[in-house]
């Protein structure tokens, strides 16, 4: 992607040398990135509403234009900020998970064998 | 979000890439905070027992903990996410500079010539970068230092500052200078008597950490040097923006132009573990060059490998391997003792200090480290976590 005018040389964006595989499984690196993109992009349009919200509060009315000029309070940035924090965490609770069930209770009744 | 970038070459993000960005620094936060202390449980509730259990012995070193830990899922998912996080710092500020880049490009030469401040700038076009940066995205940053999109193009100096003020997720300070900041007045208050005329920041980038030496010594004659002209041209607009005289130079620390004995400081930080292990030994017998009988050479870094237990070892060492900094690892491996002593300084000239960050610890708890110092590292030196503390280490001459 490059926002320049055409006649400027475009930067940069990616990595000389990519090099980032850790999981045996083929697609699964990628699948990780796309994921991260993901949850950046939907970060974007959650951030975006709030805004909305944010402005329909205040107004009532507004228009497109007065959104994009919309600017949160300190107050409103740092509850964004606390939240996007949550947010992460409930994408990736998977990941979370892994750790938190390392608390297995030796005594739980165990399910039928496997066929 | 940019929002450490507060000085006249600030650029503007649109709200989304503002959201693209602030969500960068939560998301960096998910990974070294969340991931890592997840990583780190499951090391020591399986991996380590499993390990000890087969080898009737814990692992030696980070070596040991990094293979045993390697095929752990959590240890995948904690690197991938990583490195993908690191380049989407980098990508979340590239469309706001890049937009910028006529504008930046302007407005630095209009302050490098401007009277804000009598500091100086110096590139030089038939320099020639060594390999070791040129040939490389340290840390994963598309251009790296030297990467020039123009004449006189300062982008990748912008690259920079945007990038670190989304990745170091406030732990740098509000000016990106909180290395700077603590060490200079670390070292004001344990040397009162100690003023240096003349002070010369090696590996400087943007001079972020050069400008807090400036301020904290404002008699002095201030000297920054990089190979990158990008870099060293922004850092010039910048500090001419603060007001600050500095004199910034195109050149390679190995062997600079400056005359023997002609600095009473010289300074790095975050500069050596990007430098190759034959390039250190002659950055330091240049340091000894440079320096009059009495100066102090003093290098901030990541705490030495010797100095931590296997484990956080193998944490800070994972860079080495993944995160685009080959040196990182040869370097932590060597003895800063060593390497001061192998360069002539005399070995009871040695000095090293583990400094609580002015940012978080605010001034008193600076000042009181002075007396404080136990000469050990813990898990909270160099990392970026609540009770961050900067290394440092060198030699008076
Ligand atoms: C991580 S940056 C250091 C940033 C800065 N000093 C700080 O405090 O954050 C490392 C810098 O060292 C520079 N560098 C690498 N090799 C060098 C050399 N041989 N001489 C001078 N600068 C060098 C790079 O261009 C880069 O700007």
């Amino acid at each position: 992607m490059s926002t320049a005018g055409a006649d400027k040389k475009p930067l940069r964006y990616s990595v000389r040398g990519k090099d980032t595989r850790f999981f045996s499984a083929e697609g699964v690196d990628e699948l990780v990135a796309i994921s991260m993109a993901l949850a950046q992009e939907l970060w974007v349009v959650k951030e975006r509403l709030a805004a909305y919200e944010g402005l329909a509060a205040k107004k009532k009315v507004f228009t497109a234009k007065e959104i994009e000029g919309f600017k949160f309070t300190p107050a409103q940035r740092a509850k964004l900020d606390a939240e996007s924090q949550a947010f992460i965490d409930r994408v990736f609770f998977t990941l979370r998970e892994r750790v938190e069930g390392l608390a297995a209770d030796p005594d739980e009744p165990a399910p039928p064998k496997e066929p | 979000m940019t929002k450490y970038v507060n000085h006249d070459l600030k650029v503007s993000p649109t709200p989304e890439e503002a959201a693209r960005q602030t969500f960068m620094s939560s998301m960096r936060m998910y990974v070294l905070h969340d991931l890592a202390n997840g990583m780190r449980t499951v090391y020591e509730s399986e991996v380590e027992p499993k390990f000890e259990r087969k080898n009737k012995r814990t692992p030696k070193d980070g070596v040991e903990v990094h293979r045993a830990l390697k095929k752990d899922p959590t240890f995948k998912f904690y690197s991938s996410m990583r490195c993908n996080a690191q380049e989407m710092v980098f990508r979340s500020i590239l469309p706001t500079v890049e937009r910028s880049q006529d504008t930046l490009n302007k407005k630095a030469k209009a302050l490098s010539r401007s009277k804000k401040a009598n500091g100086t700038v110096e590139t030089d076009p038939n320099f020639k970068v060594p390999r070791s940066v040129s040939a490389i995205d340290v840390h994963r940053m598309p251009g790296n230092y030297d990467t020039e999109y123009g004449p006189d193009d300062v982008t990748q100096g912008a690259v920079y500052d945007n990038g670190i003020s989304v990745f170091s997720m406030g732990f740098f300070g509000e000016n990106l200078d909180d290395i700077g900041s603590s060490i200079s007045m670390f070292i004001k208050n344990k040397y009162p008597k100690f003023a240096p005329k003349r002070i010369l920041d090696m590996g400087c980038t943007i001079g972020h950490n050069t400008v807090p030496w400036a301020k904290a010594y404002p008699k002095a004659e201030v000297h920054a040097i990089d190979v990158g002209a990008p870099v060293v041209r922004y850092g010039h607009a910048r500090a001419q923006a603060a007001g600050v005289p500095v004199h910034f130079h195109q050149q390679n620390a190995e062997a600079t132009d400056f005359e023997d004995e002609s600095f009473d400081l010289i300074f790095s930080s975050m500069f050596l573990h990007e430098v190759p292990k034959k390039g250190i030994k002659k950055v330091f017998k240049e340091a000894r060059r440079l320096l009059k009988p009495g100066g102090l050479m003093l290098h901030m870094e990541l705490p030495p490998n010797k100095m931590l237990g296997a484990y956080d070892s193998f944490y800070l060492d994972w860079d080495s391997y993944y995160n685009k900094e080959p040196f990182y690892k040869p370097f932590r491996d060597m003895d800063p003792r060593a390497v001061c002593a192998d360069a002539g300084f005399a070995k009871s000239k040695f000095v090293q200090y583990v400094i609580p960050s002015l940012g978080q610890y605010g001034e008193k708890a600076v000042k009181d480290s002075v007396k404080k110092q136990t000469g050990k590292a813990d898990d909270q030196t160099g990392r970026f976590a609540a009770g961050i503390h900067w290394y440092c280490f060198g030699a008076w001459k």
